[in-house]
């Protein structure tokens, strides 16, 4: 047995507080009584040194479940299908070819993709003073804040979802620079900067190419604990900013969603965009180390 | 005729509007959706075809939808049609007693605690997530899994936060227990 347990009769009531302690979710009177009984307390203190090491194993273990490419195929197809084509438990299989059979639900996966982006050029729309703030000490503007900006933000976050829902969010995979680059240099018209950040807890899992702007990009993807982080990067010039008719549809500008945020900003003659659903602080952190990385041009 | 179908015109529209607004705010939560399904599930097929009728759901009740935290909201219905799944397929697992005999097992190794749980690796942690009751599987997936804050928790489980937090505790000693025990069986062999 554990050595005599200091806080008998508190236990109950300490554990609840170890608990949120580790969840961050205690406020700071009480962080202070709880630190103050760790120093006094070897007990808790044992307990709460298992459950953080519990907790960063679990961090470190990629436990997320992800749709197969069929299964994630499906899933978006259901989304798209009539109602009444289905009912609860579902008929795996059967959507494919409902799908295929109502052209106009293919005009849906393009009205889709244009709504995420709306949606999402809501949300950047809000980021956008930061994105500008952080660009600014670098004595660069970001792209001018033009109606064309929300349209590419649309198309950033849509590649991103894309290649998360796919279950393929990279091309090549691979955690090595010198094989990214390569790579990227055989499929693009510019060799975008690469930059490993596994020394800063965000290792590089490969890249992918994407179409944003009326152009092929680069896309790098990072890991952050759990989540991916999807970075674009394309040469800055007035042929990255494209007219586009996505701005057009501000149906669902007003439909609020969380979960995504979205950075951008230009350096080294390039535009980046770094885009996740990781927590924001990780974001800003990830994207602080990769500018501070990439090298001048 | 011509008439009929000028009428019918800007009620398909605005169907497709309503559908294009619906896919905005679902499929960037698709991925967390079926995490959560898999995990309460525990099958890929089940998954799929919870996600699917959570989907058809959402779906109906989107005009409800106020504009608010979109994942929340849909794992809740996620959350909602895996317990009617479960009660029509596998009602027994609900009943699942919480095995309180892992807490007695002693720790085999010589090594700290704290050192056996950093090395448990993704194979185990997910046995270990898997024995957990479904109600302590459920909040432990949507925050150590999710990354979720203990109000959405307890927004997308119904219950208080107060009850989060030592389902949560408890759920947290069970899997401490299990990966000792199954962890230190493992470093002997």
């Amino acid at each position: 047995m554990s050595p005599v347990s200091i806080c008998t009769g508190t236990g109950d009531e300490r554990e609840l507080q170890l608990t949120a302690y580790l969840d961050g979710e205690l406020d700071l009177t009480a962080i202070l009584d709880l630190e103050r009984h760790l120093e006094e307390c070897p007990r808790c203190a044992e307990l709460l040194a298992a459950q953080r090491a519990m907790q960063q194993a679990i961090g470190a273990a990629d436990l997320r479940f992800r749709p197969t490419l069929p299964q994630a195929r499906r899933l978006r197809q259901a989304l798209g299908a009539p109602q009444a084509a289905r009912g609860p438990g579902g008929s795996r299989g059967s959507e494919w070819l409902a799908w295929s059979r109502h052209p106009q639900l293919r005009a849906l996966a393009a009205l889709l993709l244009l709504a995420i982006g709306t949606a999402a050029g809501w949300s950047a729309g809000r980021r956008w003073p930061r994105a500008e703030e952080a660009s600014e000490h670098r004595g660069r503007a970001a792209t001018s804040a033009t109606p064309e900006a929300p349209a590419i933000t649309e198309q950033v976050l849509a590649s991103h979802v894309r290649a998360q829902l796919a279950g393929h969010p990279e091309d090549v995979a691979s955690s090595d620079r010198h094989t990214v680059k390569p790579w990227f240099a055989g499929h693009l018209d510019y060799s975008p900067p690469v930059v490993d950040l596994a020394a800063d807890g965000f290792p590089l899992r490969g890249g992918r190419l994407e179409y944003v702007g009326g152009r092929p990009v680069a896309a790098l993807v990072y890991q952050a604990g759990n989540h991916l982080v999807s970075v674009l990067v394309w040469p800055a010039g007035p042929d990255a900013a494209p007219g586009s008719a996505a701005t057009a549809s501000s149906a669902a500008a007003g439909s609020s969603r969380r979960g995504f945020q979205l950075r951008h900003w230009s350096q080294a003659g390039m535009t980046w965009w770094a885009v996740s659903d990781v927590a924001e602080d990780r974001l800003d952190e990830l994207v602080a180390r990769l500018r501070a990385q990439i090298p001048p041009r | 005729m011509a008439a009929a179908a000028a009428r019918e015109m800007p009620r398909n529209l605005e169907e497709e509007r309503r559908r294009g607004r619906f896919e905005a705010v679902v499929l960037p939560h698709l991925d967390a959706a079926y995490n959560l399904a898999r995990w309460l599930t525990r099958h890929d097929d089940d998954a799929e075809d919870v996600v699917q009728t959570a989907c058809v759901r959402a779906l109906r009740f989107f005009d409800g939808y106020q504009g608010g935290n979109a994942r929340s909201w849909l794992l809740t219905i996620v959350r909602n049609t895996f317990y009617s799944w479960v009660a029509q397929h596998r009602e027994q697992e609900l009943a699942q007693p919480f095995d309180e005999e892992i807490h007695t097992v002693e720790q085999a190794g010589g090594d700290p605690e704290a050192e056996l749980l950093r090395r448990a690796d993704a194979e185990l942690l997910r046995q270990g997530f898997a024995t957990l009751p479904v109600p302590f599987r459920e909040v432990m997936v949507l925050r150590e899994i999710e990354g979720l804050p203990y109000k959405e928790i307890a927004a997308i489980a119904e219950i208080p936060i107060g009850t989060v937090m030592s389902r949560l505790a408890r759920a947290r000693r069970h899997l401490q227990a299990y990966l000792i025990a199954n962890g230190a069986a493992g470093v002997r062999t």
